[in-house]
């Protein structure tokens, strides 16, 4: 059996440029959610999000989104240092759902009602969501299978899935996957529309939450089968043991109130991966502090993993929910927890909701030595997502 | 991406599809390829009649209703009842646009005030992937591959290896796009777009050769390998190189040779710089051997389910003998289809997309026994 393992780690938070500076304020606690600059916010309900502070780097030439995507990616290459020769093969596997429509959106919102207009040619032309693969996989030089994945919130930890799927069946040996979105106006404009923004930093667990707060990053990670890497002396910080992809088939926004599809997810991965339930001792959840999201994943999670001795947090909590990336940034999360023995905090949560009854690690950061945990991913028209890493062998 | 050694086997057992040339099931793909007729353009007002019931078409967008009535036909097509879960794979170039631009114009005639919750949800790509999975029941995989030029064999090659490697059961695979006019005009002024769009949606239903047999389903062929990748090209660009092991990783599959490839279904579609990159991609894979060639996006235009469409119709060709072989000497003139026979062989399902992803897809007919 060909076991994928995590070799390299790449990131751009709200917190910042690298993994780094990531990890340092999940552990910290740190709350990344703030006053919006990128739009104007005037008159909406919600004026906050969790942007990334910092100058991305790479040609303003490419979308926001794409020089995200490009920056993890440069750190999730380095990072398992992969030299260029070795990269031809590599796969290329990007959850993404805004693509470049932030610089789209400029164009259109100016440009409305003039009529015919000539279009933006480097907007429009990175428009989708394929842009970000096709820009990441040629800059670096990467020519193995190329894939675009969109499962709306979810589209992140699908990707993760997905390249686990080419490594485990032995199509490939490498794999370059995560998750990328930038905020932009149609996204904040839709959640704001549905009512689903909390005016505050959003409060996932509390039994005051009053819905999520919008994020953006990305989140690159190389995949690569524990024989590849260990013929190559990679270090290694977990191994993707298992994945559940699931669909509710219920509503285009709405989860099973139940919870059914979000619980069929986990089991898959405890199935794949060959573990009970008890073996498991932290989930980073979902988690997105909506009143139906977080009370449906409680319910799955006790469902599945009972009442007791699972640890439960969101960092959504301090980087806000980061849309495409969210699944490959909470996924790392979880596994520099298994790796520094940590477990990131739920910041903000000051009166936990009885009905999400787990110890959801409130405001401080945890000592915790586990050997397996889960990312759960969600997302609208029921997609459920759920990874298992397990610590690696020492 | 190869099929594994151990894989298990991966049959067609539906297809459906909705568009300008026809709209049905493998009957109907059979009857266009038998006597293919050129066809651009939109779908024809009341194409989704008897397929769509009122609820549907009032609730869903356009291209929702393309992909859900595609489906069903296809779920039809299978026939009987399965005990597997069924999941969806949906291929798709450019989404919901037409939603997208609703909404934002919605915002911008009427602030806050114009934005519409109902249709926000369709600004997210994977839209039509969960109308299909709500409207089948479908609880299993749901995926939405979002790719330039070749999504509908992107979204075939991930279900096939899906099932191949135990990942799943059954899932209906394929794509759709719609001719929104406003995306149509900004990508011809950009000049990104030379070649015929065509819309419409196209599934197949894929499932375990064992699970076919065992619910006694009519197979229409076999996906005997696949293999994706890229080559080097700036993003929406034609690359200059046309070396690429993909074709050739979908042969070994097989244990068959370049020479065993009885014919081709390529995704030329008259984009003549991306075309031409494709042949000789093609030429370079297969050389000395020249198997004939088929290329419905001449006929019926391009759009992410004729991908599907293309490997139903190599399954049609093995099953038949028959090959709409395309004429393509005369560059900028519409092509001449001769219907010809062909003799026993594999049958290559052959992508090449602006910025280098690259698909190659193996069919073969139902087996035997």
């Amino acid at each position: 059996m060909i076991r994928a393992v995590v070799t390299g780690l790449g990131a751009v938070t709200p917190f910042g440029l690298g993994v780094k500076t990531y990890w340092n304020g999940l552990a910290a606690g740190l709350c990344a959610i703030r006053p919006v600059t990128l739009l104007d916010t005037q008159g909406l309900r919600c004026r906050l999000a969790a942007e990334v502070p910092e100058v991305i780097p790479g040609s303003r030439r490419r979308s926001r989104a794409d020089r995200l995507a490009l920056a993890a990616a440069v750190e999730a290459l380095e990072d398992a240092h992969l030299e260029r020769a070795e990269r031809a093969e590599v796969a290329v596997v990007v959850g993404a759902v805004g693509g470049g429509m932030f610089e789209a959106e400029e164009w259109y919102w100016r440009e409305a009602g003039r009529g015919a207009v000539e279009p933006d040619r480097r907007a429009l032309g990175a428009v989708l969501p394929w842009s970000h693969a096709e820009v990441v996989a040629n800059a670096l030089g990467l020519y193995g299978p190329r894939e675009t994945l969109t499962t709306a919130c979810s589209s992140g930890a699908a990707a993760l899935a997905v390249a686990s799927e080419l490594v485990t069946t032995g199509m490939v040996d490498l794999v370059l996957a995560g998750g990328v979105d930038a905020i932009t106006r149609i996204c904040y404009l839709g959640f704001n529309a549905l009512k689903l923004l909390d005016p505050e930093p959003c409060r996932p667990f509390d039994r005051e939450r009053r819905g999520m707060s919008i994020g953006e990053g990305a989140g690159f990670f190389v995949l690569e089968s524990a024989e590849h890497a260990a013929a190559r002396g990679a270090r290694v910080y977990a191994e993707l043991a298992g994945y559940g992809m699931t669909s509710d088939a219920y509503h285009v926004t709405s989860p099973d109130p139940e919870g059914r599809g979000m619980a069929r997810a986990m089991v898959e991965a405890l199935t794949r991966s060959g573990l009970n339930a008890a073996d498991v001792g932290y989930a980073n959840a979902h988690g997105t502090a909506t009143p139906q999201n977080d009370r449906m994943e409680g319910l799955a999670l006790r469902a599945v993993f009972g009442a007791e001795g699972l640890l439960v947090s969101s960092t959504k909590s301090m980087i806000g929910h980061t849309m495409a990336a969210a699944g490959s940034l909470e996924a790392m999360a979880t596994v520099l927890a298994l790796v520094h023995d940590v477990i990131p905090p739920t910041v903000h949560l000051d009166s936990p909701d009885p009905e999400v009854a787990f110890d959801c690690v409130p405001h401080r950061a945890r000592h915790a030595a586990i050997e397996h945990a889960i990312s759960n991913s969600f997302g609208f028209g029921g997609q459920n997502v759920t990874l298992l890493f397990r610590r690696a062998c020492t | 991406m190869s099929l594994p050694e151990g894989r298990r086997r991966v049959v067609i057992t539906g297809v459906g599809a909705i568009g300008a040339p026809f709209s049905g099931d493998s009957a109907a793909l059979g009857a266009s390829l038998a006597n293919p007729q050129p066809c651009f353009g939109t779908l024809a007002p009341g194409a989704l009649a008897g397929v769509m019931d009122g609820v549907d078409a009032r609730r869903l967008s356009r291209v929702c209703r393309l992909a859900v009535a595609a489906a069903r036909l296809a779920a039809t097509d299978a026939g009987g009842e399965a005990d597997a879960p069924l999941g969806v794979v949906v291929g798709t170039e450019l989404g919901d646009l037409h939603s997208t631009r609703d909404f934002a114009d919605g915002y911008l005639a009427r602030g806050q005030a114009g934005l519409s919750a109902l249709l926000f949800p369709n600004t997210v790509m994977n839209t039509m992937a969960a109308a299909t999975s709500i409207a089948l029941q479908a609880r299993g995989l749901s995926l939405t591959i979002n790719a330039p030029g070749i999504p509908g064999e992107l979204a075939v090659a991930r279900a096939a290896a899906s099932i191949a490697a135990r990942r799943a059961e059954r899932l209906l695979a394929g794509g759709v796009d719609e001719l929104d006019p406003y995306v149509v005009e900004m990508l011809g002024r950009m000049g990104v777009e030379s070649g015929g769009r065509g819309e419409g949606a196209a599934f197949l239903m894929l499932e375990t050769l064992d699970g076919a047999r065992a619910r006694g389903a009519r197979i229409l062929g076999e996906i005997l390998a696949v293999a994706t990748g890229a080559l080097p090209a700036r993003p929406v660009g034609v690359g200059r190189s046309n070396r690429s092991r993909v074709v050739q990783l979908a042969l070994e599959r097989t244990g068959g040779r370049v020479q065993d490839v009885g014919w081709v279904y390529a995704s030329l579609g008259g984009d003549a710089a991306r075309d031409a990159w494709e042949r000789s991609v093609l030429e370079a894979a297969l050389a000395p051997h020249r198997p004939p060639l088929a290329a419905l996006g001449m006929l019926w235009g391009q759009h992410a389910g004729l991908g599907a469409l293309r490997i139903a119709a190599a399954a049609w060709t093995a099953r038949s003998g028959l090959l709409p072989v395309t004429s393509l000497d005369e560059p900028g003139v519409r092509p001449r289809v001769n219907i010809t026979r062909v003799s026993a062989g594999l049958g290559l399902v052959h992508g090449v997309a602006r910025g280098g992803a690259h698909a190659a897809i193996v069919v073969g007919p139902a087996p035997v026994g």
